[in-house]
């Protein structure tokens, strides 16, 4: 650019000196000075054409072309503002939900960690295979390490400035009036050195803490913790807090913005070492083959990701030497708060169906606006012809009608990323303070970074092209001859195809969205209405985790026994029953059982509960007789569910049959009790074991309660019972109803946002399929006029625009519908209480959209036939 | 000027201009009105180059790395530009001349009359 201006500083002097030296030249020759004058010019050329030659041959020619088609589309689009503000809305709305949910997409699963330098920080996870023999026990996550398998990654790495682990969802008991389980973190004692997290008040951990288990009792504790249980008090750090019996001294507060290195948020971090303080009974420092502590890296400058690989697998292959049939992988990647294998593996395939979902409607929208384009070619295209006669290349008319569109797609994208940047962090930020009392709150930071203005502008790009290409193309070589003639209303074969097919995919695409959405509503009914196979109203279930409250096994039975005891005798309550799960309640147990002559295991899900379970949920026990009292988990009697016995025993009576267990122990049927969805709402017929409770059963314990009374005033009392046996216990009461909701929240959401998105595309598409209807009425004024001059009745002339507009909407119908099929399948294995083929969403659906079509081809259709013939022929 | 002698003037083909100026330059720097004057003198005024567009053919060169400018005084004590000939260029004179003689050699064969292949 610099070489350019120089080198054409001087060349209107250069062209007059030229012309000096010539007229010099023919006055030398005996010319009169101004003969020689113009001899000189007329040698010489056009100067100006000569000037604008000369700079051409510096500019880049494409840019400023570029800059020109700028200019002209933007000039021309200003001048159409009606289609410009369509078209842009479209886009918007298209473009502006599908960022809206990559943002929160992104905010779960690609954000990084929330410290500084956070791209540095390396998660690190196993996987185990085994060969023949070898077991490992899990907490939490069966990736995670062993703390002396954090010790090996930490002293010999030779990639990491520092190694931290950590044991997340620490449950703990804060003891300062009103008593309430919160949730922290066991950290090594680095973590907020390597994570150079430093925290706002006091200190983060130093390595001394971490010097002998149990002795360091201190505690760092979160922004929210200190502001929402201690008043923000400015001389907390140095005072001594109680978690779970055991004085802690806080010896820092952490910054607001950091909530720890999980989705969950951390309310406070102690040391590693003072695990067992906070979980008694349960050593876990001590147990080499246990995964429960989540491992983090941050790597030195220059290293790369294939050293870090390298150099860790040395590392496991050395651990692995010590554990005879055992080989370990490592996952390693970038951290964020979804970095370990299982979790990927389910967010990948769940993300990429709603984001699917979501370009569905984008793709509308183009179709959408392709179709108003190429209405507007229709009424350009005298200007093209005559652009193209006057030498204009294909290419370069392509490409200035493409630059229109993108400019167009552009404005949209902008408009709607912002407007949907904006409103989904205030959506998201009033669902995470609105959602159920029980579910933990959720660290989700949606503001837009780089991966979704990249997402944003690629979406965008995507769209302009999309919605764009098809016009250029077609606008680009129309029959120059007819146009010219201004014959440009005919009808040509090619336009109609392609009008066809996009009405078509639109209508396709909107029906597998429609139907879709109301395949979720009617699963979401099915739900609503279930009849679970127990009596679930009028029961409170409480939840006691004793052992996470400092509770040792004897305590803990001598306390529920005093419990439930106090329970019986509350005014209002009928019937009181233990178990080991609640029914619904997403607590799962189960076990491998083998019949006996038999090799094969069988997985089968259990549940330990009283006799009183059976008689308080209303499950009737069919044959044989319930537990007694004193049956514990000693003794040999089971109870198994009619299809239970119908699958292991077919056509033989259950009763007296043994079961056995991988330990070697036999168990015996003494009872069949009726089926009932107490597991997994929606598996009527699944296996399913019931055995007695004992004390082991205590901690933790479900206690359910069958109330006469209002719910309020039994949980009120429930409340005070266990308060009156120890004031600092913490205790969980709802409703046996509630569970039913956690059942239903998935569907209900996903239900939501597809009927949201069905809503969107049914709006789409019935502006498309009005759209193309108007566009074809216009273009055949004309023919329509003659078939009325011809005594076409206003019927026919009616009848045949309709079926011209319809044809293309039952083909795209029937696609969708097929498609749906497909769809349907899929959805029913994801989702609870969906028939993959429910009559009556794929009925009602396709005649509902195509009602909507109608009346959307029935309003230009009316024009057609208020067509004066005579205005309609003269207008040509 | 007679018609007669304006229809023993050619019209130059696209890019001859290029390969007349950079032979033109081989014999050392000029300034473009001497550049002008020397193809006409040169070709017995037969190629008649209309003098402007010798400016975008100089421009095209310099862009390509042909040829070079320098500023210098003519004859005349007049302040002038003078293009000269770069190492690229002298390659690319070598090149485009043995491109024109076989050009020029297979036209001539083609355009040969019908009566003096037979002799």
């Amino acid at each position: 650019m610099m070489r350019r201006k120089r080198m054409l500083e001087h060349l209107d002097e250069d062209i007059r000196e030229h012309l000096d030296r010539e007229t010099q030249d023919n006055i030398d020759r005996g010319m009169s000075p101004e003969d020689a004058h113009y001899a000189a010019q007329r040698k010489f050329g056009n100067v100006a054409r000569i000037k604008e030659q000369t700079h051409a041959v510096w500019s880049i020619v494409w840019l400023e072309q570029f800059l020109q088609d700028l200019r002209f589309g933007a000039r021309t689009l200003w001048r159409s503002p009606g289609l410009t503000v369509a078209a842009i809305s479209a886009i918007a709305l298209g473009v502006g939900i599908n960022v809206g949910i990559f943002s929160v997409l992104n905010g779960m699963a690609l954000r990084l960690l929330p410290v500084p330098r956070a791209q540095e920080i390396i998660s690190v996870n196993q996987i185990f295979h085994f060969h023949g023999q070898g077991n490992r026990s899990t907490h939490n996550n069966s990736g995670w390490f062993s703390y002396s398998e954090y010790l090996e990654y930490r002293d010999h790495n030779d990639v990491f400035s520092g190694v931290v682990a950590y044991e997340p969802y620490l449950e703990a008991t804060l003891a300062d009036g009103d008593v309430r389980q919160i949730l922290g973190t066991a950290a090594s004692c680095n973590y907020f050195d390597v994570l150079t997290e430093h925290p706002a008040q006091g200190r983060g951990f130093v390595d001394s803490d971490c010097a002998t288990a149990g002795a360091h009792a201190v505690v760092v504790v979160s922004d929210e913790l200190w502001r929402g249980r201690f008043a923000a008090d400015p001389s907390l750090v140095g005072k001594k807090i109680v978690l779970n019996r055991t004085a802690y001294t806080v010896v820092g507060i952490a910054r607001p913005e950091f909530t720890g290195t999980e989705p969950i948020p951390s309310t406070f971090w102690v040391p590693v070492t003072m695990q067992e303080a906070l979980e008694p009974g349960q050593n876990r420092l001590a147990d080499d083959n246990m995964s429960w502590l989540a491992m983090l890296g941050r790597t030195r400058p220059g290293v790369t990701m294939e050293e870090i690989r390298a150099n860790l697998g040395v590392i496991a292959g050395r651990i692995d030497q010590r554990h005879p049939g055992r080989t370990t992988s490592l996952a390693i990647h970038t951290a964020t708060f979804f970095s370990s294998p299982e979790e990927r593996e389910f967010l990948i395939p769940v993300a990429s169906v709603i984001l699917a979902a979501f370009a569905l409607v984008l793709l509308i929208a183009c179709a959408n606006v392709t179709n108003l384009l190429l209405a507007r070619a229709a009424v350009r295209q005298r200007e093209i012809a005559l652009r193209l006669s006057l030498g204009a290349g294909r290419g370069r008319l392509v490409r200035q009608l493409l630059t229109e569109s993108l400019l167009l797609s552009l404005a949209g994208g902008a408009l709607g990323s912002v407007v949907a940047l904006w409103s989904f962090i205030r959506v998201t930020r009033f669902v995470v303070n609105h959602l159920p009392h029980d579910v933990p709150p959720y660290a989700l930071n949606v503001a837009p970074n780089l991966h979704v203005l990249v997402y944003a502008l690629l979406l965008t790009l995507f769209a302009g092209v999309a919605f764009g290409l098809a016009p250029a193309l077609r606008s680009s070589r129309p029959d120059l001859n007819s146009s010219m003639q201004g014959a440009s209303t005919s009808y040509k074969r090619s336009g109609r195809w392609l009008l066809n097919t996009l009405v078509g995919s639109q209508v396709a695409v909107c029906m597998v969205l429609l139907v879709s959405a109301g395949l979720l509503l009617r699963g979401l009914y099915y739900a609503q209405t279930v009849d679970p196979g127990f009596a679930i109203k009028g029961v409170a279930t409480t939840f006691l985790d004793l052992g996470k409250q400092g509770y040792d096994q004897p305590h803990a039975t001598q306390f529920m026994m005093r419990f439930r005891e106090r329970l019986r005798g509350l005014p209002g309550v009928v019937e009181v029953a233990q178990a080991e799960s609640a029914p619904l309640s997403h607590d799962f147990f189960e076990n491998h059982f083998t019949l006996p002559g038999h090799a094969d295991q069988l997985g089968i899900e259990y549940n330990h509960v009283s006799p009183t379970y059976f008689l308080l949920t209303d499950i009737p026990i069919v044959r044989g007789r319930n537990f007694t009292a004193e049956e514990k988990h000693d003794a040999p009697g089971i109870i198994v569910t009619e299809s239970t016995a119908r699958r292991l025993w077919p056509g033989q009576d259950p009763l007296g049959k043994t079961l056995g267990e991988s330990s070697g122990r036999e168990h015996v049927v003494i009872g069949v009790a009726k089926d009932a969805q107490v597991s997994h709402l929606g598996q009527r017929d699944a296996s399913y074991l019931y055995f007695p409770a004992g004390p082991e059963d205590d901690s933790p314990s479900y206690v359910l309660v069958r109330y006469a009374t209002g719910f309020g005033d039994v949980a009120k009392s429930i409340r005070a019972a266990a308060r009156s046996i120890d004031p600092n216990v913490s205790i969980d009461v709802t409703r046996l109803e509630d569970y039913l909701e956690v059942w239903r929240a998935p569907s209900r959401i996903v239900t939501g946002i597809s009927g949201t998105l069905g809503i969107l595309a049914l709006l789409l598409c019935s502006i498309g399929v009005y759209g193309m209807v108007s566009y074809s009425v216009n273009r055949s004024v004309r023919e329509i006029g003659i078939r009325m001059a011809l005594g076409a009745s206003k019927a026919e002339v009616m009848r045949h625009v309709l079926w011209q507009a319809l044809r293309p909407v039952l083909i795209g119908g029937t696609v969708g519908v097929v498609l749906c099929g497909v769809v349907s399948g899929v959805l029913s294995s994801m989702m609870f209480g969906l028939g993959a083929h429910d009559p009556i969403a794929f009925v009602s659906v396709p005649l509902f959209l195509l009602a909507v079509a109608s009346v959307a081809t029935f309003i230009p259709a009316r024009r057609a036939m208020q067509v004066d013939p005579i205005a309609a022929l003269r207008c040509e | 000027m007679s018609t007669e002698k304006q229809k023993e003037r050619i019209e130059l083909l696209q890019g001859t201009l290029d390969l007349l100026i950079l032979r033109t330059l081989q014999l050392g720097p000029l300034h473009g009105h001497a550049i002008a004057k020397a193809i006409e003198f040169r070709s017995d005024d037969v190629l008649q180059v209309e003098q402007g567009s010798l400016y975008p053919a100089l421009h095209r060169l310099i862009k390509r790395g042909w040829i070079s400018v320098a500023e210098g005084t003519s004859e005349n004590n007049r302040r002038a530009k003078f293009y000269g000939l770069t190492a690229k260029g002298k390659r690319q004179l070598t090149v485009e001349t043995s491109k024109w003689e076989k050009l020029a050699g297979a036209i001539a064969q083609v355009l040969r009359p019908a009566g003096q292949e037979e002799r």
